[in-house]
């Protein structure tokens, strides 16, 4: 049950997915058709489900979600409890819009590694934010992967050696440098916050995509994954 | 130059930015044979700080450079350097090795992170040419001087409020106080607070009669703060109110020196509490304005003529107003925009240039008895005998 949300400027085109990969993650699931196909305002999402005041801390009172959607025409109804109290919220349905492909196929992937989030979190939180850009080289050879941010203090680097042991997998085929808007990876670092592994891939046309590795409560896997063209004013081979 | 920190001496050293970004905000950069020396002089140019770190204090430290030119002097924004050293970043479980370079191929100032796992964090930071900043004083010449370990100073310090900008210290032969200073400004003190000590909790104590002098307690914090982390004594030599306060931290490879401007207090010893007003009065530590009756006190005022013929009087700008056989007053490279009231006493530094300012070279500034040792010294820095600055 992928969620899918993107943002479409003429030069702001990043893709952000939420999938649930895992049926197992829900107590419940029933659908009676192949897919449904439904838009509705994110905003509005995220101030029902944090209704209680979504708080997350452990151990406190956890909040039960049930989601229901008749079809076409119906909104959509989230039933929130949370102990002993029940939220009704009914969402208005939009007619959904063609998500951006990216035709990001596996196919087509030139560079790839997977790294635990702990130290991507890091460099993430140090970056400097006076950068317009990210970039992002990988490359089988030196320096395999770096992140660099071009700042008014100057640049800054940071390299990932193949062999770190903060490198679960490491195959790059080529040298490949792209520049990706820093504005536009700033909101998936709220996925990396949450998760435990990262998979960086490039593709051949630079097009990056980031899958989070997100482990719930229950030892559950979800994946976010996150779609980020590259900067196209520069993109020179540094 | 070269060099290349290890363990806790990255650690220190971050320790060390930290307490100069509450100094000023650049930070003048300075390799030379002696070791690294780091500099900072607040806006109104009246605290001055300077870290001084001997070649043992790295893992190795090196002043050559492929083109065997002169080392490079700068500084650079304090915002760009401080960042890099956040205590979570310097925290010895997550770098092993800190290198540091300049004069490299790239035109910056390199800083080189290599941390746990391999990741390698590398930082090129731009930076302007500067000759050396240097302040000029003697501390010998005080008659009051205090030495105790950082501790004793911080606990004295910690009960005053944040908020509280300026503090007096007061020493007679019997004991050392240290009080909230509150200029007329405010005519409600909500608050006053008084520490004393007796001279026995000091290493040493010296005192030259009764006198006190007003402070910022910020830059006071600031070193405390670095010689606390480092568990290092402290020393404070002082003169009457007007003087500057002449504060150093010494280690075998390092030595750290703040050296404050002090309110020129009439009425020194005066009741305790601060119900007086002084006139005209300012904070010392913002920018001020002087104001029109300081003619009434231009009789009190310790002015140095200027080397460059300007009239005595209500200086123009921010002005040493120490009096000294030993220093020469130019206004040539001050560039305080904010004149100074005869309430204030504040240092005057100038950065010493290498190419000497033809015009100027007659009455060069800040030079001390040392001065004719200064043709040796091609960086044309007037080094004092003592302290280190």
């Amino acid at each position: 049950m992928p969620l899918l949300t993107h943002s479409q400027d003429d030069d702001e085109q990043y893709v952000l997915v939420a999938s649930l990969d895992n049926a197992e993650v829900f107590q419940e699931f029933t659908i009676t058709e192949d897919q449904v196909g439904l838009q509705i305002n994110l905003t509005v999402l995220q101030d029902c489900l944090s209704i209680f005041g979504g708080s997350t801390v452990p151990g406190g009172m956890s909040t039960t979600l049930r989601l229901c959607y008749k079809g076409y025409g119906y909104p959509l109804t989230l039933f929130l409890e949370e102990g002993g109290v029940v939220t009704v919220c009914k969402i208005q349905t939009q007619e959904p819009e063609e998500p951006i492909d990216f035709e990001f196929c596996c196919t087509n992937v030139t560079n790839k590694v997977i790294l635990l989030s702990e130290s991507l979190k890091e460099a993430f939180s140090e970056l400097d934010m006076t950068s317009e850009v990210l970039q992002i080289i990988m490359s089988p050879n030196q320096p395999y992967f770096r992140l660099s941010t071009f700042g008014n203090a100057g640049s800054a680097h940071y390299d990932y050696p193949k062999d770190s042991d903060m490198m679960e997998l490491f195959h790059c085929t080529t040298r490949q440098s792209n520049r990706y808007r820093m504005a536009l990876l700033t909101p998936s670092t709220k996925a990396l916050a949450l998760s435990c592994k990262v998979s960086v891939r490039m593709d051949s046309r630079g097009v990056l995509s980031l899958q989070y590795m997100v482990r719930n409560d229950d030892g559950q896997i979800c994946f976010v994954e996150y779609y980020c063209c590259p900067d196209e004013e520069v993109n020179d081979d540094d | 130059m070269n060099c290349a920190l290890e363990g806790n001496c990255i650690k220190a050293f971050g320790k060390a930015i930290h307490a100069l970004s509450r100094i000023g905000d650049e930070l003048w950069f300075d390799p030379t044979v002696k070791g690294l020396a780091l500099r900072s002089v607040n806006s109104s140019e009246t605290a001055y700080a300077c870290f001084s770190f001997s070649p043992m204090f790295f893992h190795n430290y090196s002043l050559a450079s492929d083109q065997a030119t002169k080392p490079i002097r700068c500084k650079l924004p304090m915002k760009s350097l401080l960042p890099l050293f956040r205590t979570s970043i310097t925290n010895e479980r997550n770098v092993e090795r800190c290198q540091i370079s300049v004069d490299n191929p790239n035109d910056r100032v390199m800083v080189q992170f290599f941390c746990r796992h391999g990741i390698t964090k590398t930082h090129n930071l731009c930076y302007q040419e500067s000759s050396p900043l240097q302040a000029v004083f003697d501390s010998h010449f005080c008659p009051n001087v205090l030495k105790g370990p950082a501790r004793l100073l911080a606990n004295m310090v910690m009960h005053f409020q944040r908020s509280q900008e300026e503090v007096t210290l007061s020493i007679s032969p019997l004991r050392v106080s240290l009080r909230n200073f509150s200029e007329g400004r405010n005519e409600h003190v909500k608050m006053y607070t008084e520490m004393s000590l007796h001279p026995d909790e000091f290493d040493f104590f010296q005192s030259g009669g009764d006198s006190a002098i007003t402070f910022c307690l910020r830059e006071l914090k600031a070193l405390l703060s670095f010689a606390e982390s480092l568990s290092l004594m402290i020393s404070l030599q002082f003169g009457a109110a007007g003087k500057p306060l002449c504060l150093s931290v010494e280690d075998t490879v390092l030595e750290a020196t703040v050296v404050l401007a002090s309110l020129n207090d009439y009425d020194s010893r005066g009741p305790p509490l601060p119900t007086k007003t002084l006139e005209p009065t300012m904070s010392r530590c913002t920018d001020a304005t002087a104001r029109d009756n300081l003619s009434s006190e231009r009789a009190d005022m310790e002015v140095v003529p200027s080397s460059q013929g300007s009239p005595t009087g209500p200086p123009e700008s921010l002005l040493l107003l120490y009096n000294s056989k030993h220093l020469q007053v130019s206004t040539a490279d001050v560039t305080s925009s904010s004149p100074a009231s005869s309430m204030i006493c504040s240092l005057l530094f100038r950065a010493s240039s290498s190419e000497r300012d033809d015009e100027n070279c007659a009455a060069s500034v800040l030079a001390c008895d040392s001065e004719v040792e200064e043709d040796e010294d091609p960086g044309g820095i007037a080094e004092l005998s003592s302290p280190q600055i």
